[in-house]
C-alpha cells in the first residue's frame, strides 16, 4: 500500500484539504457532532441555510421514511440572519474548520442582502446559495429553476464577496445543464447537483400524506444513481467545479461522483445515520485510492471512460 | 386480582407512604455534547407478552449512562431492511464490571421494530444516546407516575431511579386490558422493593379498576399529601388528559413524548411538537434565551428539547 493520497481539491478561491463537505442541514452549525468527528478533518462544513429572518419550518410530521431514504419536510427552519452573525459565526469560527454559510431566499434582493451582511464576514471561507429547497411555498426549486434568473442573480451576487459562491441545484428541472450553464455565467465558482428529488409517501390507513406537506425531498441511497446521472450532465456542461451530492454513504460512493467529474462531494443523510459518516467517507476514499496507486485525487477526477457517456446532449456547449 | 393491585379510595382510609423530601439529586443532564455511538451486543432478547419484546444490549464500558426518560437510537448493521435508526427509551440501566446493560421494551410494529425483533443473542447494534432530555425526578412531591400501556418502559427505570433517592412512589398503570400492561410482573418486582405502590386500571376492566388511568389519578390524588409531581408516558392523548389535569390542578407533571425522527441529535430540525401559546409568546420576545441549539418559539424539538416535556410547554389541542 502507498503513503496516503493527495486529497486537497480547489473550489474558486477556496484550498480545501479534502474534497467531501457536510450537506446544508445535516451537520447544523458544525458543532454539534463537534465532539465525534472533528470538522477540521472534512473539506468543509455547509451550514444550515440562513434566512434574512427566523423560520419556524413546516408542521409536523417533517420525516418519512422510504425504501432506501428519507422524505423530509423541514422548511428551512432556521435562527434568520441577525441570530447567526451574533450566536452562530463565533461558534463557526471557534471550530477552526473551513466554513460555507448556506444561503436562503425568496428574491434575488433577499440574498443579496444577505451576501452584503455576511460577504466579508472573516471565518467564512465560502457561500452555497440554497437556489433548490423543494420545502417552502416562495424562494424554493421551483422558483429558482430559470438560467436566466439564476444568472442575472449570480452576477448581482457576485461583487458581494470575494469568498467562494456555489449555487445549489434541485434535480427536479427539465434541463439542469442549462441551469449550471446560467450560473457559471453569473459567476459562481461552482455548482452542487443535487439536492434532494421532490417525493411523497402516502399513509393508506388515514389516507393521507406521512408528511405535513403533501411533497418532502427525497434523499439517502435511494437517490444516489439519479443525482451521479445529474452530476454527469452538470460536469459535461460546464468547466467550473461541480460538487456531487445525492445518496453518498461511503467512500466508494464518493468516488463514483468523482469518476463522473465532480471536483468534490457532500456527505448529507448518511450523518443522520452515523454522525461521523462524513470522516469516514474521507479514511474510506484515500485507502481505496492508495490501494489503487492513485497518489491524487485529481488523478482520479473525471476518470470514467468517455465511452460509456452517451452522446452529447443537444444543449452542450461546444 | 390481588390486593396490592386494587387501588384503593377512601373505603378504610387511605395511608400515603411515607415519602422523603428529595433529596438533592443533580438534574437530568442535556446529553447534547455527551451521546456517542457505540457497537453494543445482544444479551437478552425475549416475548415481553401481547406482542411486546425484552431487549438487553451489553454496552462498551465508556457509554455514558442514559437517566430515565432519555433514549437512544438503535440502528442495525448493514444490510438491513431500513436505513434510519429507531429511538427508542431506556426501560433499565444495570452496571456491569464490563460495561452498563441497557434494557428496552418494545412492540415489533413497523419495519424498523421488526427488524430489531428479528436480533438473536449475540448479535451487534449500533446504539447512539443517551439523547435528550429524561424526567427531572430531583423535583420535589410525592412522585406518581403513569404509564399507559407500553409506556411503562420509562417510568421502570424512573421507579429505579427514585428508589435509588429513596423516595417511593404512586405507580398508575393503564391499558386496554390485562394483556396490554406489559412487563407487569417486571413492574411489580420493582415496585415492591421500593414500596412503591402500583394501581392498575384497563379500559374493559379486566384487571384492576375499569376505565382509564385519568380516573384512577381523580381517586388517588385527593389522598396524596401535597406537593405532589406527575411523571407519565403512554399514548399522546392519555398524556394530553394527564397534562390538562396536571395544569387544572396546579400538579408539576412531565410528560415523554413521542415523534418520527432522524438523527436523535437536534440537527435535522424533523421531530417538531407545537409549543403552548404561553410558551410561544415567552420565547417570542426580543432577547429570549435560544430554546435549544436553533431556536425557535414554535415548535419545540421532541429530541433534543424533550422527550420530555413539562405540562406548561406543549399545545395539547394539537397534540391529543
Amino acid at each position: 500500500m502507498s503513503r496516503t493520497p493527495d486529497l486537497a481539491v480547489r473550489i474558486g478561491p477556496l484550498r480545501l484539504k479534502n474534497p467531501v463537505l457536510t450537506a446544508s442541514g445535516t451537520f447544523g452549525y458544525g458543532d454539534e457532532y463537534a465532539h465525534v468527528l472533528d470538522p477540521k478533518g472534512l473539506g468543509a462544513v455547509i451550514t444550515k441555510t440562513v434566512t434574512l429572518k427566523p423560520r419556524a419550518g413546516n408542521p409536523p410530521a417533517r420525516i418519512a421514511e422510504t425504501a432506501g431514504g428519507m422524505l423530509n419536510s423541514i422548511g428551512l427552519e432556521n435562527v434568520g440572519l441577525e441570530r447567526f452573525r451574533r450566536e452562530k459565526l463565533p461558534k463557526l469560527r471557534a471550530l477552526s474548520a473551513t466554513v460555507v454559510a448556506s444561503l436562503g431566499g425568496e428574491t434575488p434582493r433577499e440574498l443579496a442582502r444577505l451576501l452584503e451582511a455576511l460577504g466579508g464576514e472573516p471565518g467564512i471561507g465560502g457561500f452555497e446559495i440554497n437556489f433548490s429547497c423543494p420545502n417552502v411555498a416562495r424562494g424554493g426549486a421551483i422558483y429558482w429553476a430559470h438560467a436566466r434568473r439564476l444568472e442575472r442573480t449570480l452576477a448581482m451576487l457576485r461583487p458581494l464577496t470575494r469568498a467562494a459562491l456555489i449555487a445549489k441545484l434541485s434535480p427536479d428541472v427539465t434541463a439542469i445543464a442549462e441551469l449550471a450553464r446560467g450560473c457559471e455565467q453569473g459567476g459562481a465558482d461552482a455548482v452542487t447537483a443535487v439536492n434532494t428529488f421532490v417525493g411523497m409517501a402516502v399513509d393508506i390507513g388515514g389516507g393521507r400524506s406521512r408528511l405535513g406537506r403533501a411533497t418532502g425531498g427525497l434523499s439517502g441511497p435511494a437517490i444516489k444513481p439519479l443525482a451521479l446521472a445529474r452530476c454527469h450532465e452538470v460536469v459535461r456542461a460546464v468547466s467550473i467545479p461541480v460538487l456531487g451530492s445525492g445518496g453518498i454513504m461511503n467512500g466508494r460512493d464518493a468516488l463514483e461522483f468523482i469518476a463522473v467529474g465532480a471536483t468534490a462531494v457532500q456527505v448529507g443523510t448518511a450523518s443522520f445515520i452515523r454522525p461521523r459518516a462524513a470522516a469516514q467517507v474521507v479514511e474510506e476514499m484515500a485507502r481505496l485510492l492508495a490501494e489503487r496507486g492513485i497518489r491524487r485525487i485529481e488523478a482520479w477526477r473525471g476518470c470514467l471512460e468517455p465511452a460509456a457517456s452517451p452522446a452529447p446532449a443537444a444543449g452542450r456547449r461546444a | 386480582m390481588s390486593r396490592r393491585e386494587r387501588a384503593r379510595p377512601a373505603r378504610g382510609g387511605y395511608r400515603p407512604a411515607r415519602i422523603p423530601v428529595a433529596t438533592a439529586a443533580a438534574p437530568p443532564a442535556l446529553a447534547k455534547t455527551a451521546w456517542r455511538q457505540a457497537e453494543a451486543r445482544v444479551t437478552l432478547h425475549r416475548d415481553a407478552g401481547a406482542g411486546h419484546r425484552w431487549l438487553e444490549l451489553a454496552m462498551p464500558r465508556a457509554f455514558p449512562l442514559p437517566g430515565a426518560g432519555q433514549f437512544v437510537q438503535l440502528l442495525l448493521e448493514a444490510p438491513a431492511p431500513v436505513l434510519l435508526p429507531r429511538p427508542m427509551s431506556v426501560a433499565l440501566v444495570r452496571r456491569a464490571a464490563a460495561g452498563p446493560v441497557l434494557g428496552f421494551l418494545y412492540a415489533p410494529v413497523g419495519d424498523g421494530t421488526r427488524a430489531l425483533a428479528a436480533l438473536d443473542v449475540d448479535d451487534r447494534v449500533l446504539v447512539l444516546g443517551p439523547l435528550g432530555r429524561g424526567f427531572p425526578l430531583e423535583v420535589e412531591g410525592v412522585p406518581v407516575l403513569i404509564a399507559g400501556g407500553r409506556g411503562v418502559a420509562p417510568l421502570l427505570f424512573a421507579a429505579e431511579t427514585l428508589e435509588r433517592q429513596g423516595r417511593r412512589c404512586e405507580f398508575l398503570f393503564g391499558a386496554r386490558d390485562a394483556a396490554h400492561l406489559v412487563a407487569l410482573a417486571e413492574t411489580r418486582r420493582r415496585l415492591d422493593r421500593m414500596g412503591g405502590r402500583l394501581h392498575l386500571a384497563t379500559d374493559d376492566g379486566s384487571r384492576g379498576v375499569h376505565g382509564t388511568v385519568l380516573e384512577l389519578l381523580d381517586r388517588i390524588a385527593p389522598h396524596l399529601p401535597a406537593p405532589r409531581v406527575i411523571h407519565a408516558c403512554g399514548p399522546h392523548p392519555m398524556l394530553a388528559a394527564i397534562a390538562r389535569w396536571g395544569l387544572r390542578h396546579s400538579v408539576p407533571t412531565f410528560l415523554a413524548m413521542e415523534s418520527i425522527m432522524a438523527c436523535g441529535t437536534g440537527v435535522c430540525r424533523g421531530c417538531p411538537l407545537p409549543r403552548s401559546e404561553s410558551e410561544r409568546r415567552r420565547l417570542s420576545r426580543a432577547r429570549a434565551p435560544l430554546p435549544s441549539l436553533y431556536g425557535n418559539p414554535e415548535f419545540a424539538m421532541c429530541c433534543t428539547d424533550g422527550p420530555v416535556f413539562a405540562a406548561h410547554a406543549l399545545d395539547w389541542e394539537r397534540l391529543g
